[in-house]
């Protein structure tokens, strides 16, 4: 069997291609997803406007909704409002936001002013945010005029001040020990995805002996097959703990991802080498060539990598797709390696995790092993 | 003797007794029994399809056979496996070797296989290295050698156990003459030192040139099978060549079995060789022909195949 495995690990190394499939290109989707998704923090929505009324409370008014954190105002010219309506109606617009003449003086008489809102149909969800900004600064207007209205009957502040206090106060917590953001999804997320595809490695080499006829020769030697089994893996196994590692460190070092509990990270990264070369192991001798592996393998990775929340957070999933995902090994990975990161969870807070990759991974070693003796047989 | 099943006069390294191996439909060996002396260079000869391959492969332990057996040194392969590994080396007909690796690491990893280990494995490896004349190249990728420099160490990857039976197949497959002798060398050199060689090819002038026993196995079957020298005897065609400007018909005699055109001459077949040539000779006197070539024909293999199998060698 050492023999095997000092073979194995002799061919992984000299293997190019290894280095950049399981180590290179998954730090290239982290950067790449880290870049796009880590500005999110900056994603603005941009409102058109025209200001028909153009005084000083229409544009204190513009200015106002310019200054809510996301949102980008940009001026239009009164004339140009049926090209932007166009626009709109085209898709090539989103929002526009149109204060009516004679704005000032409504406010001014205690009227109520009014502004015109359009959106593109295709940005609803969008939409119902600006309206509620919109919303909560008429409310702002409206708290204006019933203080100036308390005013003129002669109220105290102090006691304006209690009308006007909000029924229900609500407490922002969060009581993660690290905050959840973009680096905690998308490190855990591309490492456990690229742990998968470990499997085309596998079979690939599997098949290339195969084929050669190099695993009838070893298996005229007296080699025992279960040691060849044994021995093709454990080198696969140790390559995912590498490959994590190197990931992680990654993460830690160029994006501050805060590791957690170093004994239970050590052995969720135990137990998904375990999962995902266990997989590859069945998935090598079960298949009948390297294509149907290499295909399998993309349906299991990024099939998984979908379902089971590594690219977008896994409550932000449609809940059918959400319990499919519960049956993937890679939800329960990333839910392990985000509770040791963001959770603060120990050894204990992630059994579950720990437990289900474990039994994923044996699963994948006794297939390997009932059908060992077919695939040795087709080597023949 | 029985050619076909001969009894072994020497002491006997392999003994094939109805060996039976099918493929789904396709039954592979029917019935293939032949004993191998210890010592010899035993030729299995036969076309492309004829069981060769399966036939080694089983006696490798590396396909089980339906039914039959395959005792060597007396112990049952098809049941004791652990009797193969010690004592046979297998050399597929395919390149196995690691084209990555030095043929030094290749060596080491086979070595390590068969249980050798340590200071032997190192010892073992420089002897092999010298034997295939690749010691320089030790230390050089297998990707970087010629054809012929991976046929030899393809061999020597299966002598590192010191096996007492080696098993060759079809070993000089696409390689140039100069290697095809260079790895007859080797084999020669074996047989000297003792280890029996089972060597399988569709090419009758290498186990002509090689071998001292030999059987000849088509569609699973093994049709006949002893020492060269017998088979040759008893199925070889015994004629005589004979060139004579001017004759158009060769006159008719009791000891002339069949004539038949060869080229320029006539191939003539008997029984009586010396009496058939003293014969001819009379009567070219006689008739006054003149005689540019008379010639026995040495019996071929290529006939020995005819013969028993009743088709010419295919591919």
């Amino acid at each position: 069997m050492k023999t095997i495995i000092k073979k194995e690990i002799k061919m992984m190394l000299r293997e190019k291609g290894n280095l950049f499939f399981l180590i290179i290109m998954p730090i290239l989707f982290i950067v790449m997803f880290g870049s796009i998704f880590g500005k999110t923090g900056h994603f603005s929505l941009t409102i058109h406007y025209i200001d028909d009324d153009a005084t000083s409370m229409s544009s204190a008014f513009i200015h106002q909704v310019d200054q809510v954190k996301g949102v980008k105002m940009v001026h239009e010219k009164a004339s140009d409002l049926p090209d932007v309506i166009d626009k709109i109606k085209k898709g090539q617009l989103s929002f526009l936001l149109v204060v009516n003449d004679g704005f000032e003086a409504s406010l001014k008489d205690g009227k109520q002013a009014h502004i015109k809102f359009y959106q593109d149909p295709a940005m609803e969800s969008e939409g119902g945010t600006i309206e509620a900004i919109l919303q909560s600064i008429a409310d702002d207007y409206r708290k204006q005029k019933i203080m100036n209205t308390l005013h003129a009957l002669g109220q105290s502040n102090e006691a304006i001040a209690k009308t006007l206090e909000p029924a229900v106060h609500i407490k922002k917590i969060t009581p993660a020990v690290e905050s959840i953001n973009t680096i905690t999804q998308v490190v855990p997320g591309m490492t456990v995805m690229f742990v998968f595809y470990i499997m085309i490695s596998m079979t690939r080499r599997f098949f290339k002996e195969k084929d050669s006829g190099l695993l009838s020769r070893c298996q005229s030697t007296g080699m025992k097959p279960i040691e060849y089994l044994i021995g093709m893996w454990i080198p696969y196994a140790l390559g995912v703990v590498v490959q994590c590692t190197a990931l992680l460190a990654f993460g830690h070092f160029v994006y501050h991802l805060h590791l957690g509990d170093l004994k239970a990270l050590c052995l969720l990264i135990l137990a998904l080498s375990l999962c995902g070369s266990g997989i590859g192991l069945a998935l090598s001798v079960l298949v009948r060539g390297e294509n149907q592996g290499m295909a399998i393998t993309q349906v299991v990775a990024l099939g998984g990598a979908m379902v089971g929340g590594l690219w977008v957070p896994s409550y932000l999933l449609p809940s059918l797709v959400q319990k499919i995902g519960h049956l993937t090994p890679q939800f329960w990975a990333q839910k392990g390696l985000q509770d040791i990161f963001a959770h603060g969870a120990g050894v204990s807070g992630i059994w579950l995790s720990l437990v289900i990759l474990f039994a994923f991974g044996l699963a994948g070693l006794f297939i390997a092993v009932i059908r060992l003796p077919h695939f040795l047989k087709s080597a023949a | 003797m029985d050619l076909k099943n001969p009894q072994p006069n020497r002491e006997t390294l392999l003994e094939v007794d109805h060996l039976r191996k099918t493929f789904g439909k396709l039954e592979a060996l029917k019935n293939v029994t032949f004993s191998v002396n210890t010592g010899s260079c035993f030729g299995l000869l036969g076309p492309n399809g004829a069981g060769k391959s399966t036939t080694m492969k089983i006696l490798a332990g590396i396909l089980s056979a339906d039914s039959g057996s395959a005792r060597l040194l007396g112990k049952n392969v098809l049941l004791d496996k652990s009797v193969v590994a010690k004592n046979v080396g297998y050399v597929p007909q395919e390149i196995t070797l690691y084209e990555e690796f030095t043929a030094l690491e290749n060596l080491t990893f086979f070595g390590e296989l068969y249980g050798v280990k340590g200071r032997e494995l190192r010892k073992r490896t420089e002897k092999v290295l010298e034997d295939t004349g690749l010691a320089e190249r030790a230390r050089d990728k297998v990707k970087t050698f010629s054809g012929g420099m991976k046929r030899r160490i393809n061999i020597g990857c299966a002598l590192l156990h010191r096996p007492r039976l080696l098993i060759l197949d079809e070993p000089t497959v696409g390689i140039d003459p100069q290697s095809r002798n260079r790895i007859f060398e080797m084999i020669r050199k074996l047989t000297e030192e003792g280890v029996t060689v089972i060597y399988s090819t569709h090419y009758m002038e290498e186990v002509e040139q090689l071998c001292d026993e030999a059987a000849i196995i088509d569609h699973g079957e093994v049709m006949a099978h002893g020492p060269l020298g017998e088979l040759l005897e008893r199925y070889g065609r015994k004629a005589v060549y004979l060139e004579v400007t001017g004759l158009k018909e060769i006159p008719q005699h009791p000891l002339i079995k069949a004539a038949n055109r060869e080229g320029i001459g006539w191939i003539l077949e008997s029984e009586n060789l010396p009496e058939l040539m003293q014969w001819l000779l009379s009567v070219a006197s006689n008739q006054r022909w003149e005689v540019k070539q008379l010639d026995i024909v040495r019996p071929s293999l290529e006939q020995v195949f005819l013969t028993v199998t009743g088709t010419a060698l295919r591919d």
